[in-house]
């Protein structure tokens, strides 16, 4: 293996043309990708954060030869991702969350029989294999049954066993732990954390921050399809000092009254969470700045619930980076 | 068993061999065939029952056997009412014909089918050869469609009454595995379109009626205005369907050949129009963002 890193993207982009209409045709575009520029070194593993479009599962798609760059390069184990799709093919595992991209009709064993073969795996080590990828992910003696009637988080782990399947050298996770219960998104994490233990370069995608902060060596953050960060989960929350947050529990804010706390003194930043009946009023300020009080009188009226004041975590840092962007 | 273990047996190799003097070791080119025929093989039939709608005993009968004999009666008592062609000619013809459902709809199904399981982009994933992966999904679809011909001829000969000469089985045999066969690639070439276009189901119906149209299977070839007749020489099924006829009649396979080369030619061409339509999709599809529609 030839480059010291291995993953490296440079200047990447990547722009969505669209026609829709047949009789008045109408092209849209959509810059998905703006030119990221990163590395991640050998077994390291490496955190791509950022809201929903931000451009994380494209920038994966680019890296893995899905997709073509608009321009920019992407090397991975030192091989281009355009021009050499086969040496990059044969050295990446990609997982996704969700239900799809696995044959419903088949059991858990003929799936990966299947991708076993596709993957190139010695015929002659694919059933020792295919039995400790599946005592690994905990699927060992349901692996004869169907995947149709597979929870989520089975299928999530079957994901995870047919990425691992040829011992890729770069494993590409685009949010494994999407919808998987806290026990086995507790697993999960584990399961990633002993794979880059062994070596093994790992780039993670996720929402989950205590996922990003429990594992990730490094982390960009990722919006408008450019990083608006990176750095260890250290270093990125330190983009959050000299800052205070309240939390407000609330029951029926009005936009008005948020509004009114955004343009108090010293607030940096404010936040609605919807979660259910009740809404997650964050409030960021400056350190030196005490506006709890000051939220409340703007609140006043509206019923409440829990009220917190605490320093700065890693999501605080990241909602900071993200609307900064 | 521990992590750094488990990934490192996959890319390992043993650490002894045992010497095997009687047996020689092979080489890298043929170990590499032995490889490619195995994903043809295994992987073609672990795809086919991922894949193929119609597995499951009702489906299968339903769909595949008692449909196309329905078919095939139709249009042999529709023959004996206008009085345009014996027996013969519709029975081994539609026979012939029916392998067409199976392998224009199966291989149809071996690509667009990923789309729905959403596996499509995990397939195009793979560093080995398209080629072997999607020719290997095509022979149990083209096994199916000899199956299921064989069945239709049988059954059709002995509802109808059709006597046809012992000798001429293996010809027959062979002249509906060429149309099962040239059927599958044909599909497969479909098939190929559902990397580019996400209503390919439409083409696959389409292709069906006009084989049943330009195959001369129903219409003599005779009836039919030119360019029909030209267009049905490029489908598969029309050269396959004529030898099986000659051997029916008791012509022998000298006769039968010219029209058999013909139709495996039409197969050939149509396995290599699937190889290049399955490489400039895949690529577009890089270069377009098409399969973010899965």
């Amino acid at each position: 293996m030839g480059s010291e890193y291995a993953i490296e993207a440079e200047d990447l982009r990547r722009t969505y043309r669209a026609r829709t209409g047949w009789l008045r045709p109408r092209r849209t575009e959509v810059e998905a990708v703006r030119g990221v520029s990163f590395t991640v070194g050998r077994g390291e593993l490496f955190g791509l954060l950022g809201p929903n479009g931000a451009g994380k599962t494209t920038t994966i798609k680019l890296l893995n030869t899905l997709l073509i760059p608009t321009s920019g390069m992407a090397r991975v184990c030192g091989h281009d991702v355009e021009k050499e799709t086969r040496e990059v093919r044969r050295r990446i595992g990609y997982v996704f969350g969700g239900d799809r991209g696995l044959y419903d009709r088949l059991s858990a064993l003929d799936n990966l029989r299947y991708f076993a073969e596709l993957y190139g795996v010695a015929p002659r080590d694919q059933k020792r294999r295919i039995a400790e990828l599946l005592d690994l992910v905990g699927l060992a003696g349901r692996e004869g049954e169907r995947v149709e009637g597979y929870s989520r988080g089975m299928r999530q782990r079957l994901h995870i066993a047919r990425g691992l399947l040829h011992a890729p050298d770069v494993l590409f996770l685009d949010e494994p732990s999407i919808g998987v219960d806290p026990v086995a998104a507790r697993e999960l994490r584990r399961t990633v954390a002993d794979l880059a233990s062994t070596g093994t370069t790992v780039l993670l995608t996720t929402h989950y921050m205590a996922e990003a902060d429990e594992l990730c060596d490094r982390i960009a953050v990722i919006a408008d399809g450019q990083i608006q960060a990176l750095g260890t989960p250290a270093e990125l929350r330190r983009r959050a000092d000299g800052r205070r947050v309240v939390e407000v529990e609330a029951y029926g804010v009005p936009e008005s009254a948020v509004d009114a706390v955004r343009d108090l003194p010293g607030v940096r930043e404010t936040a609605v969470e919807a979660r259910g009946a009740l809404q997650l009023l964050t409030v960021h300020s400056d350190a030196h700045v005490d506006v709890q009080s000051d939220v409340l009188r703007e609140l006043a009226g509206i019923r409440l619930g829990r009220v917190d004041s605490r320093e700065p975590t890693l999501e605080d840092a990241y909602v900071a980076i993200v609307s900064a962007s | 068993m521990t992590f750094p273990s488990l990934l490192a047996s996959a890319v390992a190799p043993p650490l002894f061999s045992p010497p095997t003097p009687h047996r020689r070791r092979p080489h890298r080119r043929e170990r590499l065939g032995m490889k490619t025929l195995r994903l043809m093989t295994v992987g073609g039939t672990i795809a086919y029952r991922a894949l193929f709608n119609w597995t499951t005993p009702g489906m299968f009968i339903g769909t595949l056997l008692v449909g196309p004999l329905f078919q095939l009666l139709f249009f042999a008592y529709l023959g004996r009412q206008l009085q345009v062609a014996d027996d013969r000619f519709y029975i081994v013809g539609n026979a012939v014909l029916t392998a067409s459902l199976a392998c224009v709809f199966g291989g149809t199904m071996a690509v667009a089918n990923e789309r729905r399981y959403g596996t499509l982009g995990h397939v195009l994933l793979s560093p080995r050869s398209r080629t072997a992966i999607f020719w290997g999904r095509v022979i149990p679809y083209a096994g199916n469609g000899l199956l299921i011909a064989v069945v239709t001829l049988t059954a059709g000969a002995l509802l109808l009454g059709l006597r046809i000469p012992v000798s001429a089985l293996p010809g027959l045999l062979l002249a509906m595995a060429a149309g099962s066969l040239a059927c599958g690639f044909f599909g497969l070439t479909l098939g190929a379109l559902g990397l580019r276009f996400r209503d390919v189901w439409v083409v696959s119906n389409v292709a069906v009626a006009l084989l049943l149209l330009l195959t001369g299977v129903n219409v003599p070839a005779a009836g039919l205005p030119g360019w029909m007749v030209t267009v049905g020489n490029a489908l598969p099924i029309t050269h396959a369907a004529e030898a099986a006829r000659r051997l029916a009649a008791g012509d022998g396979l000298a006769a039968a050949a010219p029209a058999l080369g013909q139709e495996l030619l039409v197969g050939a061409g149509y396995a290599a129009a699937a190889v290049i339509l399955l490489k400039i999709f895949e690529v577009e599809s890089r270069r377009r963002a098409s399969l973010d529609a899965l």
